[in-house]
């Protein structure tokens, strides 16, 4: 069903923020931003989505007659979405090796005792 | 299919491929910095080569990635476009780039991992130049992520500050939040419209508002508010500006944050169209008078030079944002003026900061003082950069604020509305502050008594001076050429942003507007009457000068209170001594805890507010009001994400609320 995905993917992006706000754990707070990415994916799939449609692939004979014989999910959104994985990947990996140098500068990764640029 | 259609396309593709090539062939310092300004200098060129075309002949220059043209009338491949707004932008990008690209051969000699740090700068300058001239929203996202990791990167490249990786990571969760809303808006309209094209969007989305579309323009809307750093979003980026290298630092305040400006402009004006609503204008410019304001009131509290630097940033993008929500040509062209003056004079202050810091080796306020006499070149650079952000005539601040003063009562006038009034008197007042801002940092840095550890402070090299005398000039030139300027690079901006039919013709084929029926937004003409420069430059100069007199002058005698035993003579700037106002004098370490709310900037390094602060009865007076804010400052990742998911649901609210 359609409309579970799209409920889904919303409260996927509002559980990542949540995790945001709350989570002192800076390695929780990078997963809470991989939740949201998640979240996002989802959506953009999900708006590809076309009811009993396949693979948008042509075969050898789709391909000379021009027309598709079956009925496909549109492409589009599949390829964002591939590009979103990979740049969420990027954004994790970079987020912790960010912690994993906080963690050798500060000697903690309690978002609480890593605040010492304020005010 | 001529020639100069593909310069755009390889205008951003010699800086990606710049940052490969270094990252191959960059061991040898001359090679590598051969290269680097090679790849910028190519790529301003090939922008140059654009102004004919599209800003003097008004042409929109369209190009479709592997010759992927739109098929029965659908854009499936991805498109640059160039139009006189995304060019004027990048223009300004490339500038910016290749002076910051100049200053760090200076700047950056005998670091580590230089190599590493050439190859984030090209990638973000590509992504940046991408951003204005791409034609598909998605791509807009791309670049934007392009940009943030670059950023974040560079953020914490700088090895001689602990804190930089602080607010490297706060940036980048902060941007993360951003572009994730950007990226769920722009999935809820290819959901609407299966397109991504900028300009087929341009031919759907207006007049066309349901629950869908409407929630993914407070999405995007969301989105560009962060990279802009409107204020509930600005806390990470202040801290980033602040830790990054002074050259990254320019290049982040100075550009990174137009990124959101431009896209701003180029959502609500052209693709939605929906900024002739009279509700989306009041939560602009909202948004843009809370941001100068807390912007600037933060900055006089600031007691390190790149922190205060940074929220002055800030304060100048509310400046940036209102006038591009008052919705009317001189509004915009105000705007876009501000925009480009930003650029100018906050990169050339961020470069004087690093000067400075260059020199010296602090960027404490407190520490500093006098190098007036040792740096004498960097001070007069620094002197024209206040001015200008100060909107002092002849600099160009003066023309661009004056613009925005105009059209915010202009639009108070026609609207009859009395928030404008308010908008407009908020703008001249933070006008006020920032210049009282600078006259602190003017008398702390560079005036005073120069500090018996800089004595042998030099003059930093000529490879750094060289980017700060051709920003001065820019910064005099816009200010003193201000008919010419905007008549050649904001004026087809403005045009270009409100009147979209070439823009939606050159991509989709002849006569596409027309199909649709595309709404052109009403343009009125610009008047060049009220602000000529020179008229007040003689006023301000009897004003400042009668300004000058009071504040020095009053300063002999404040708080000239020593502590026996003291080794200094003055207690001006000492940071060791903290003097209230009736002269009272308190040990450091055991404070009063009344005067707790003036310790700021990074935690491992504050230091009272000296005698050398101007500005102490108006901070004392306000303390509640600081106290507050600086407690909302926390520093914490968490509280930054709260404030920017109650600010979502404000935004969201709003629109299902008023928008509909």
């Amino acid at each position: 069903m359609i409309l579970a995905n799209y409920i889904v993917s919303f409260i996927l992006i509002a559980l990542g923020l949540l995790v945001l706000c709350t989570q002192k754990n800076l390695i929780k707070v990078v997963l809470g931003l991989g939740i949201m990415d998640y979240g996002v994916n989802l959506l953009i799939v999900s708006a590809g989505f076309n009811e009993g449609g396949t693979a948008p692939i042509y075969t050898l004979s789709e391909l000379l007659s021009g027309v598709p014989s079956t009925f496909f999910v549109a492409p589009v959104p599949q390829a964002l979405t591939l590009t979103s994985i990979v740049i969420g990947a990027c954004v994790d990996a970079m987020a912790l090796a960010i912690v994993i140098m906080i963690k050798k500068r500060y000697g903690t990764i309690d978002a609480d005792e890593v605040r010492r640029l304020r005010g | 299919m001529n020639m100069i259609q593909h310069f755009p396309v390889l205008a951003v593709m010699t800086l990606f491929l710049g940052a490969f090539l270094i990252e191959i062939l960059g061991r040898n310092q001359i090679v590598r910095n051969a290269l680097a300004f090679a790849a910028v200098s190519i790529s301003m060129v090939l922008l140059i080569c654009l102004i004919r075309p599209v800003l003097l002949e008004g042409q929109v220059i369209s190009y479709w990635m592997g010759g992927w043209k739109p098929v029965a009338n659908y854009a499936i491949g991805i498109g640059y476009e160039v139009d006189a707004l995304g060019l004027t932008f990048a223009l300004l990008g490339i500038t910016a780039y290749w002076l910051s690209c100049v200053y760090s051969f200076g700047y950056m000699k005998g670091k580590q991992h230089l190599g590493h740090y050439y190859t984030l700068f090209l990638m973000l300058a590509g992504a940046s130049v991408g951003f204005f001239l791409t034609g598909d929203i998605f791509n807009m996202f791309i670049m934007m992520e392009i940009v943030t990791f670059s950023a974040v990167a560079l953020t914490a490249s700088n090895t001689e500050k602990t804190t930089a990786i602080e607010g490297a990571f706060k940036y980048l969760i902060n941007c993360s939040i951003g572009s994730s809303m950007t990226l769920a808006g722009i999935a809820l309209i290819y959901l609407n419209c299966h397109t991504l094209n900028l300009a087929q969007l341009a031919t759907i989305l207006p007049g066309n508002v349901n629950l869908t579309t409407l929630m993914a323009f407070a999405l995007i809307l969301i989105g560009f508010c962060v990279e802009s750093a409107m204020i509930p979003f600005h806390a990470s980026f202040v801290d980033a500006h602040t830790v990054a290298p002074s050259s990254v630092s320019m290049i982040l305040s100075g550009m990174v944050l137009k990124l959101g400006v431009y896209g701003l402009i180029r959502i609500s004006y052209i693709v939605f169209r929906a900024i002739d609503t009279s509700s989306l204008q009041i939560l602009l410019t909202a948004f843009g008078t809370v941001t100068m304001f807390i912007g600037v009131t933060m900055a006089l509290a600031q007691h390190d030079f790149k922190r205060l630097l940074a929220f002055h940033s800030v304060s100048q993008l509310g400046y940036i944002i209102a006038a591009a929500g008052l919705c009317t040509s001189l509004g915009l062209t105000g705007s876009l003026y501000h925009a480009i003056n930003h650029t100018l004079f906050k990169g050339l202050l961020f470069l004087c900061a690093g000067a400075v810091i260059h020199a010296t080796g602090t960027s404490d306020l407190d520490a500093l003082g006098g190098l007036s006499k040792r740096m004498p070149k960097t001070c007069i650079c620094f002197l024209i950069g206040a001015f200008s952000i100060s909107g002092l005539p002849p600099f160009n601040g003066f023309v661009s604020k004056w613009m925005i003063y105009q059209a915010a009562y202009a639009k108070a006038v026609t609207t009859g509305n009395f928030y404008y009034a308010v908008v407009t008197v908020t703008a001249l007042v933070v006008s006020v502050m920032t210049l009282a801002s600078f006259v602190k940092v003017l008398h702390s840095v560079f005036f005073g008594q120069l500090k018996k550890e800089h004595e042998s402070v030099h003059e930093a090299p000529g490879i750094m001076l060289f980017p700060m005398y051709i920003m001065s000039a820019l910064c005099v030139l816009t200010g003193i050429f201000y008919k010419a300027f905007s008549t050649v690079f904001i004026g087809p901006a403005v045009f270009a942003a409100f009147n979209n039919t070439t823009y939606i013709d050159s991509m989709m084929g002849e006569g596409y507007a027309e199909l649709f029926g595309v709404p052109a937004l009403a343009i009125d003409k610009l008047e060049f009457s009220y602000w000529n420069p020179f008229v007040w430059f003689v006023l301000f100069v009897i004003v400042f000068a009668a300004a000058c007199v009071v504040i020095f002058s009053s300063t002999g005698t404040r708080g000239r209170t020593l502590k026996s035993g003291g080794s200094y003579d003055s207690v001006y700037g000492t940071g060791d001594l903290s003097v209230d106002f009736m002269g009272r004098t308190y040990e450091t370490g055991d404070p009063e805890e009344k005067y707790a709310v003036f310790f700021s900037g990074e935690k491992a390094e504050y230091s009272h507010a000296g005698g050398s602060d101007l500005f102490w009865g108006f901070k004392y007076n306000w303390h509640k009001y600081y106290q507050f804010l600086q407690g909302l400052h926390s520093g914490s990742v968490n509280d930054y994400s709260a404030y920017a998911v109650i600010c979502i649901a404000v935004i969201c609210m709003f629109m299902f609320l008023f928008m509909r």
